[in-house]
């Protein structure tokens, strides 16, 4: 089923680097869910007892927001948004 | 020392004085270890909810970190709504679980569920402890994380083998350095000073950065007309002249026309929330917005801040005071309008002359305002009553007023006051409550009793769940579905099975009566309020409707009452 958000949705594409600990990505894709975004694709790395994780989410709502929200996280050293990609012609299922 | 010991031995070098728990078997190293330490005063509450409730309340009412305890399992979900009721109204909470034994975790062990991960949405912050070592050091910055900033409950859930192992490890230092440098406010200034129709919007977080008395001498030098959140009530004290009271669905007339008609809107320690803004196209549509807070990710997330300043708020107020006391505000005529609406717009509860009527929740909570000391500390719970305590009950400050301000938890009110009692040993602390949320944790009664606290219980009893039967009565066409409390228990007689005295009264000359003897009883005491069924809470804005379209049962038409409906 599509959803009426996903006709609209934009393209992002967020780095984070965050403490590598129990639930670190359940509570990064918890805030994204939340904010009103979909995660599209997801690859983490760990280094120095840290995750670095590149995010490629999909959502109408502005992403600053979302930043916002994720800078705000305990555990987040640094959130990075790019260029948005492009308009998702969204094949959300 | 082991883990449980450590904990104990933490909260007394913090300086926390009184915990809320319930034991279990994951905690029981906890609770074994204060059989022995007599230095952490531990409230065993009825239910783990009450716990987190109580601890809530207790921070509220002192500004000091709530600690609440429980054991793995139902403990630990029963305390949840406690703590996202903490959450969302950014409440400084620290909460402690026992987890089943680190080998049985993930093993659907008895009274193992997943805590870290159901909880993740309702905490500033959380952990799993995985090893003693790690004790300490999670400890201090959990303490320091619930505080800090934006506060937050915090929780910390410990698994059984690890509370009973040896810890070795010295606490680490992690006090986080004071952040009081303070931002550019020349852009702020600058639009208060060009503004010719300014408004002070107050909110919550003026108590929570222990900024009342930057903010009242704020308020005071620029003598700008001023609104308030539900959760801002008391910031302005009670006797300002240019409070117009708190804006928003249940609002004054006079706040919500001075929000319609501004050019500037300075928001303080508040987040816009959709009960104060109404539809948000229609929200101060004439305004640009300075928006200070601590917390940035609140600028623009739901109004776009001309100015968005993030800080310490006692920084900030003390630097724009400075300022305008320098070179003051010129805004005589809008004070004057402001005035004007206030003195036509504000709340009335016109007291019944006929001794013989029904008593009027407005009219009592007036009576009650009227009578109790000045330090009285209320603690609502969520429905009717609670709007009418916002809008008639005189605070002079805001810790006075426990509000579950943004989840709105019934059942908040009875371990609220049970925890700003213990709080504010000496203080009045009346939990002003419906019939609807009085059954929701009726059980801390027995928590009342045990320690002989002295709280007041006001049971504001309509017979039904008032407030979804006025929406239903307004927006459902008057199709009432499952609000009738008819068969309620006789409260008078439940209050006593727990040998708490109580009085029942149901006419207007009852009132003062009632209010003067439960107020001069030395102990706790429930006075039993009966109230019309059909009395609805105005003025009212439709759920999703802009704060223009306030509807007021004095002003309302037959075609007003079809238009609300269609």
């Amino acid at each position: 089923m599509k959803t009426e958000s996903s006709h609209n949705a934009t393209s992002y594409t967020i780095t984070c680097r965050m403490n590598h600990e129990a639930a670190a990505l359940e509570r990064l894709c918890q805030v994204v869910r939340i904010r009103g975004f979909r995660i599209a694709k997801m690859a983490v790395d760990t280094a120095d007892g840290a995750l670095d994780i590149a995010l490629t989410i999909q959502g109408t709502r502005p992403v600053a927001m979302l930043q916002s929200q994720l800078e705000k996280l305990h555990t987040v050293a640094e959130v990075k948004l790019a260029a948005p990609v492009a308009a998702a012609a969204s094949r959300i299922a | 020392m082991n883990g449980a010991q450590h904990i104990l031995d933490a909260f007394h070098r913090h300086n926390i004085q009184t915990v809320f728990g319930y034991p279990g078997g994951c905690i029981m190293p906890l609770y074994d270890a204060l059989v022995d330490d007599v230095r952490v005063e531990h409230v065993l509450c009825r239910h783990e909810q009450g716990c987190a409730l109580a601890a809530d309340g207790y921070a509220r009412a002192s500004g000091k970190l709530g600690v609440c305890i429980a054991t793995s399992g139902p403990g630990a979900t029963n305390l949840i709504t406690g703590v996202a009721n903490a959450h969302r109204d950014s409440i400084p909470m620290l909460v402690i679980t026992g987890q089943v034994p680190s080998a049985l975790i993930g093993t659907d062990a008895f009274q193992e569920t997943d805590v870290l991960g159901m909880t993740l949405g309702i905490v500033k912050h959380s952990y799993l402890i995985e090893s003693a070592a790690e004790i300490p050091g999670i400890l201090e910055e959990a303490m320091d994380l619930a505080q800090s900033g934006r506060p937050g409950p915090v929780w910390i859930d410990i698994p059984k083998d690890i509370l009973l192992e040896d810890v070795t490890a010295a606490p680490m230092n992690t006090q986080a350095q004071p952040n009081d440098t303070c931002p550019d406010l020349e852009s702020a200034i600058a639009l208060l000073r060009t503004a010719r129709k300014p408004l002070l919007y107050s909110g919550g977080g003026i108590s929570l950065a222990h900024a009342e008395e930057s903010f009242r001498a704020f308020a005071e030098c620029s003598a700008m007309p001023a609104v308030v959140t539900l959760k801002g009530i008391g910031n302005s004290g009670k006797h300002s002249a240019h409070n117009l009271g708190m804006l928003g669905m249940h609002g004054s007339r006079a706040a919500n026309r001075a929000v319609d008609e501004c050019d500037l809107l300075l928001v303080i320690g508040a987040r816009l929330d959709d009960r104060a803004t109404g539809k948000l196209d229609g929200f101060a549509p004439n305004a640009r917005t300075i928006h200070i807070d601590a917390d940035a990710a609140e600028f623009n997330k739901l109004r776009s801040a001309d100015v968005a300043l993030r800080g310490d708020l006692n920084t900030i107020l003390g630097e724009l005071t400075r300022a305008l006391r320098e070179t003051p505000l010129v805004i005589n005529d809008w004070r004057k309008q402001c005035q004007a609406w206030r003195t036509t717009g504000g709340f009335q509860a016109a007291d019944n002359e006929e001794p013989l009527a029904p008593i009027t929740g407005p009219a009592f909570i007036s009576q009650l305002s009227r009578t109790a000391p000045d330090d009285t500390i209320i603690a609502c719970d969520v429905g009717q009553h609670q709007m009418w305590v916002a809008q008639h009950y005189q605070f002079d400050h805001p810790r006075h007023h426990l509000t579950s301000g943004g989840l709105g938890t019934m059942g908040f009110g009875l371990p609220a006051a049970i925890g700003a009692q213990f709080a504010n040993r000496e203080s009045t602390v009346i939990n002003v409550t419906g019939d609807g949320s009085f059954m929701m944790n009726a059980q801390e009664l027995a928590t009342i009793r045990r320690y002989n606290l002295p709280v007041k219980l006001i049971i504001m009893d309509n017979q039904c769940l008032g407030m979804v039967r006025q929406q239903q009565e307004l927006f459902y066409n008057n199709r009432e579905s499952q609000i009738n409390l008819d068969d309620n228990p006789d409260f008078v007689a439940m209050a006593r099975a727990f040998d708490i005295p109580a009085l029942k009264i149901e006419r207007t000359d009852q009132v003062r009566r009632g209010i003067e003897t439960i107020l001069a009883y030395s102990g706790p005491m429930l006075l039993h309020v009966a109230i019309a069924r059909e009395e609805n809470v105005w003025p009212i804005v439709k759920p999703g409707g802009s704060n223009k379209e306030m509807i007021d049962e004095t002003r309302r038409t037959a075609a007003d009452k079809k238009e609300m409906t269609a």
